[in-house]
C-alpha cells in the first residue's frame, strides 16, 4: 500500500522561503518596520555575540549598538535603517562593514513584508575584488558567439570564486536543463552536455532564482540554525535573505553528488530565467559577500550580453525570412499565378521558415518543394489537420506521436507547421522538418523513486546515482521557433490579400460577363424580331409573283428557291428567338403534368415530321417542377431530334420515360437512330454545332443549346449516352423540390 | 368623296401592298383606303365625320410611328359619328397584354398578322365573310 509513486516534482509543494532556519555561517535579526523592535532572531546569534538570543526578542533594535565595536563614526543601527528608508533602497548601504568582538562582519539589510532583515556574515576576503571584476567582464565579452560568451563567463566566474566546477546551465522549454558550458578542475569528470530533469530544480526554486540572483550553500554538512520568535504562525519570509537555509532535499541532492558547497547565479533573459551559472565545490568553501556580488555582476553582464547576442543571432534568420517574404510579395504582384509566384523562383515559400520541405494544397492541386512525404500522405495529413484543428496555425515537432500514420515518414516530417489559407475549399500550406535522432545524456536516470525509510514510510529522496544515463530521443524534429511561426503568419496575410484581390478581379469579370450575356440575349431577341418582318415581305412577294401567270417555268423555280430559303431562315430566327427568350425570361415554377404534355408534344412532332413509321413507347411519366413553356421546349427538341435522327432507319423506335432518383427526376429520351460520335461529346450542346453525320438531315444547331440552357436555368443536368449507328439516349434531370 | 368599304392604317408599305392584293382577291369590288401614319389617319377620320361618310370596317396596325393604333381607336370611340364602326386591331405581336388593352379600348377584334400571302388571303376572307355579311344582315 506504500507503493504509490513519488518523484521530486513533489518538491513543488515544500514552502522553502519560510523555513524558519538560516545557514549557520552567519546570523539573522529581523526587526519590525514600524517600531524597530526585534521580532525574530536566529538561535546561533549566541555563537557570535555572547548573549542568549531570547533576550533580544521584543527589545528595541538599538540594543545591537552596544554589541558592536564602536569606532568613528559611531555605529547606530537605527540611523542606518532611517537612511535606507530615506533612500528607498539599501543597495548603497549593504554591505555595511562592522566589527563584533574584534571580528569583521558584513551587515546586509533587506525588506521582508513588515520587517527588516538584518543579516550578519563574516568578512573573509582581505583584498579589494572590484578591479578583477571589471577585467573579468571585459575578457568574457570578447566571446563573439553565444557559446564563446558562455565559456568565457564560466572561466571568469571560476577565477572570482575559485570553485572546483563552474557550469552554465540552460533551461529548455520543458523545464529540464542542459549544461552548455563548463570550466572545472582537470581531475573532475566533465558534466558538459549533460541534461538534468526539470524536477532537479523545482518550479518554486526557479521562481526564487528570478528574485534572488545569487544563492550560496556554504557547507552542506553544517547544521542550520533555527529562527526564534514570539510570533506564532507567522513565519518570516526569507525570499530576500542570503542566509536562507536550504531545503533538506536539496542538501541531500548535493550530498549525493559529492558536493560540499554550491553557489549559483541566475541568468535572466527577457525577464525569464534563461539559466544558471551553477558552481560546485567538493570541499566546504564559503564565498565572501564581495566576491558573490562580483559574480552577480558578471551574471548580469552575461544576461544582457546573452539577450543582445541571441537577438543578433535571431535577427539574422528573421532578416532572411523578411527578405523572402518581400521577394514573394513582389512575385505575387508580378506573376499571374499564385503557385508560380510562391514556388517558381529562387526564393520560395520554403524559405520563410527553416523547414526542409513544404507542400501547398491550392485549388485542389498539390505542389511540393524540397523534401516532403508522398502526395497521398500529404492529402491524408491535410484531412487529419482539418478534422483535428480549428486553428489557423498548427505546429508540432513530434507529429508521429500525435498522428500515428506519420510514423512511416517521420524521417522526413517529424515536425510540421501547417497554415490554413481557406477552410472551404480546403487550402493549406504545410512545412516539414525531418526527424532528428538525438541522444540525450541525462545526469542520472530522471525517473527517480522515493526511498523507503526503515519505519516503512516513503520519503522524498533525491536520486543517488548521477551516472550518465543516455536516452535516445526520436520521432522528434527541431522545434519550430516563434520567429518561424510569425513569418508564416506574415506570408499568410500576403497570400490572403493576393487571393482577395484575384477574387475581386474575377467577380468584376463575372459581372461584365453577365452584362455581356444579357446584352447578347437582348440583341439576339431584337435582331431576330426585326429580321422577321422583311423576311415575311420577301416570302409574300415571292408568293404573289407565283400567282402571276406571265412568269415562265424558270422564273417559278427561282421563286420556289426564294421561298424555300426564306422558310429556312424563318425557322432559324424562331429558334434563336426561343433561345434568347430562355435567357431573358424568369422561370415560373409549377408542377407540370408530363403525361399530357408529352402526349401533346408527340402528336405535334409526329405530324410535323410525318413520322408514321416511327414507334413511340411511353414509360412512366412523373410530373416535373419547372416552367411549363420551357420544359415543353426541352421535350419538343429532344423528341424531335429522336424522330429526325432515326428517320433513316427501317423501324424507328422512340422511348420516353422518367424516374425519381434521390432528389431528382430523371427523364430518358431514347432513339435507335444514327447516334453521335463520342469524340464530339463536349461539342454536342454548343450553339450552331452539328455533327458530321447529320448533314443530310435539316437542323439549325440551336435545339440542344436551348435544351442545355433551359435545364441549367432550372439547376438541372443534361447528358447523353450514344453509339454511332445504334442510337442515342438523352437524359435530363430536374430537381425534385 | 367615295366612302371606302375598309379604312386601313398601316405604316409597312409592303404589308399594305399585300393587303391590297388580298382584299382584291377576296372581292374585287371592295374599296380599300390605306393611310401610312397616325396623323394622316386622324385627318381622314375627321373628314369622315365632317362629310358624314362612314367606312364599313376599320383596320388598325397596332404599332404605328407617333400615334399608336390604340390611340386611334380611342379617338374613333370618342367621336359619336364614328363610334359604331367595327374596328379590328392588326399586329405582328401576339402579346396577351396588347390583346387585353385593345379589347378594353373597345376593339371589336384583335388579329395577328398571318404569315405568308395565302394565309393573309384566308384571313381577309373570313374577316369579309363575318363583318360584311353580318353587316348586311344587320342592315
Amino acid at each position: 500500500m506504500n507503493n504509490f509513486s513519488v518523484d521530486l516534482t513533489n518538491c513543488d509543494k515544500e514552502p522553502i522561503h519560510i523555513p524558519g532556519k538560516v545557514q549557520s555561517h552567519g546570523f539573522l535579526i529581523a526587526a519590525n518596520k514600524s517600531n524597530l523592535t526585534i521580532a525574530y532572531i536566529s538561535e546561533n546569534v549566541g555563537f557570535f555575540i555572547k548573549e542568549n538570543p531570547k533576550n533580544f526578542l521584543d527589545k528595541p533594535l538599538s540594543i545591537l549598538n552596544t554589541f558592536v565595536d564602536q569606532g568613528v563614526p559611531e555605529f547606530r543601527i537605527e540611523e542606518l535603517i532611517k537612511l535606507g528608508v530615506l533612500k528607498k533602497s539599501f543597495d548603497a548601504i549593504s554591505p555595511h562593514l562592522l566589527e563584533i568582538g574584534g571580528r569583521s562582519f558584513y551587515l546586509i539589510i533587506s525588506p521582508s513584508h513588515n520587517h527588516w532583515l538584518l543579516e550578519f556574515e563574516p568578512v573573509t576576503l582581505q583584498y579589494d575584488i572590484q578591479s578583477s571584476i571589471g577585467r573579468s567582464a571585459s575578457l568574457m565579452l570578447k566571446g563573439k558567439s553565444v557559446s564563446a560568451l558562455l565559456k568565457g563567463a564560466a572561466i571568469e566566474v571560476k577565477k572570482l570564486i575559485n570553485y572546483d566546477r563552474i557550469m552554465i546551465y540552460k533551461f529548455l522549454d520543458d523545464g529540464h536543463g542542459e549544461v552548455v558550458a563548463e570550466e572545472k578542475e582537470d581531475n573532475l569528470e566533465p558534466f558538459f552536455g549533460l541534461h538534468y530533469p526539470a524536477s532537479d530544480i523545482p518550479k518554486q526554486a526557479r521562481d526564487l532564482y528570478k528574485l534572488n540572483l545569487t544563492r550560496l550553500i556554504a557547507d552542506v554538512n553544517t547544521e542550520d540554525s533555527p529562527i526564534i520568535t514570539f510570533l506564532e504562525d507567522q513565519p518570516l519570509d526569507l525570499t530576500n535573505g542570503s542566509l536562507r537555509a536550504v531545503s533538506p532535499i536539496h542538501i541531500q541532492y548535493l550530498k549525493n553528488m559529492g558536493v560540499y558547497s554550491s553557489f549559483s547565479i541566475s541568468l535572466i533573459s527577457h525577464g525569464e530565467l534563461w539559466g544558471l551559472i551553477a558552481c560546485h565545490n567538493y570541499s566546504p568553501k564559503f564565498i565572501d559577500y564581495k566576491a558573490r556580488e562580483g559574480s552577480k555582476l558578471i551574471g548580469q553582464i552575461l544576461s544582457s550580453a546573452l539577450e543582445y547576442r541571441q537577438e543578433e543571432e535571431d535577427l539574422e534568420f528573421v532578416e532572411k525570412f523578411k527578405d523572402t517574404t518581400n521577394k514573394l510579395t513582389e512575385y505575387l504582384n508580378r506573376d499571374k499565378n499564385l503557385i508560380e509566384a510562391i514556388t517558381g523562383h529562387k526564393e520560395t515559400i520554403l524559405d520563410v521558415t527553416q523547414a526542409s520541405g513544404a507542400a501547398v494544397i491550392f485549388e485542389n492541386n498539390l505542389y511540393t518543394i524540397g523534401t516532403t512525404p508522398k502526395q497521398e500522405d500529404i492529402y491524408d495529413l491535410a484531412k487529419w489537420l482539418r478534422e483535428t484543428s480549428d486553428e489557423t496555425i498548427y505546429y508540432t515537432h513530434r507529429l508521429s506521436e500525435i498522428y500515428l500514420p506519420a510514423k512511416k515518414y517521420k524521417n522526413i516530417a517529424s515536425g510540421i507547421l501547417a497554415c490554413t489559407i481557406s477552410k472551404d475549399p480546403d487550402e493549406v500550406i504545410i512545412w516539414f522538418k525531418p526527424e532528428q535522432i538525438s541522444t540525450v545524456n541525462w545526469a542520472g536516470n530522471p525517473d527517480k523513486t522515493a526511498t523507503s525509510l526503515e519505519n516503512g514510510l516513503l520519503t522524498l529522496s533525491p536520486r543517488k546515482s548521477f551516472e550518465t544515463w543516455s536516452q535516445i530521443v526520436n520521432n522528434t524534429s527541431e522545434r519550430w521557433l516563434a520567429e518561424e511561426v510569425s513569418s508564416v503568419l506574415r506570408i499568410r496575410e500576403i497570400i490572403l490579400a493576393y487571393i482577395n484581390k484575384k477574387a475581386n478581379e474575377i467577380r468584376l469579370l463575372n459581372e461584365k460577363l453577365q452584362a455581356a450575356y444579357e446584352e447578347l440575349d437582348t440583341f439576339s431577341y431584337t435582331i431576330s424580331h426585326d429580321l422577321r418582318t422583311p423576311l415575311t415581305s420577301i416570302k409574300t412577294y415571292a408568293e404573289l409573283m407565283l400567282k402571276n401567270k406571265s412568269i415562265d417555268e424558270q422564273g417559278r423555280k427561282m421563286l420556289d428557291r426564294i421561298l424555300n430559303g426564306a422558310e429556312k431562315m424563318n425557322f432559324l430566327i424562331k429558334e434563336i428567338l426561343n433561345l434568347a427568350r430562355v435567357g431573358r425570361s424568369e422561370i415560373s415554377l409549377e408542377s407540370v403534368d408530363m403525361e399530357s404534355l408529352i402526349k401533346e408534344i408527340c402528336t405535334e412532332v409526329w405530324t410535323a415530321f410525318k413520322a408514321d413509321k416511327a414507334e413511340l413507347i411511353l414509360g412512366h411519366l412523373p410530373n416535373l417542377k419547372g416552367d411549363r413553356t420551357m420544359i415543353a421546349q426541352v421535350f419538343t427538341n429532344l423528341i424531335s431530334n429522336g424522330v429526325k435522327y432515326s428517320s433513316l432507319v427501317k423501324k424507328p423506335i422512340i422511348e420516353v420515360s422518367g424516374y425519381a432518383d434521390g432528389d431528382e427526376i430523371i427523364y430518358a429520351i431514347k432513339d435507335n437512330g444514327m447516334g453521335i460520335d463520342n469524340r464530339y461529346y463536349d461539342r454536342v450542346f454548343e450553339l450552331f454545332k452539328r455533327m458530321d453525320n447529320v448533314k443530310e438531315i435539316e437542323g439549325t444547331g440551336v435545339g440542344l443549346a436551348i435544351v442545355k440552357r433551359v435545364v441549367e436555368k432550372h439547376n438541372g443536368r443534361v447528358w447523353f449516352e450514344s453509339q454511332l449507328n445504334s442510337g442515342s439516349t438523352f437524359y435530363v434531370a430536374f430537381k425534385n423540390k | 368623296m367615295k366612302t371606302p368599304d375598309i379604312f386601313y392604317v398601316e405604316d409597312d408599305i409592303d404589308y399594305a401592298f399585300f393587303m391590297q392584293s388580298a382584299v382584291q382577291e377576296v372581292r374585287d369590288s371592295l374599296n380599300l383606303t390605306i393611310v401610312e401614319d397616325g396623323a394622316e389617319a386622324l385627318l381622314k377620320l375627321q373628314n369622315f365625320a365632317e362629310s358624314k361618310t362612314k367606312p364599313k370596317l376599320i383596320l388598325l396596325d397596332l404599332n404605328l410611328p407617333g400615334m399608336s393604333g390604340l390611340d386611334l381607336l380611342k379617338f374613333i370611340r370618342d367621336i359619336p359619328y364614328l363610334k359604331s364602326i367595327p374596328v379590328i386591331l392588326f399586329s405582328t405581336s401576339d402579346n396577351p397584354d396588347d390583346v387585353k388593352a385593345s379589347m378594353e379600348f373597345g376593339a371589336n377584334a384583335y388579329l395577328t398578322k398571318p404569315d405568308g400571302y395565302d394565309n393573309l388571303v384566308k384571313c381577309v376572307h373570313s374577316v369579309h365573310d363575318f363583318w360584311f355579311n353580318q353587316h348586311l344582315r344587320l342592315n
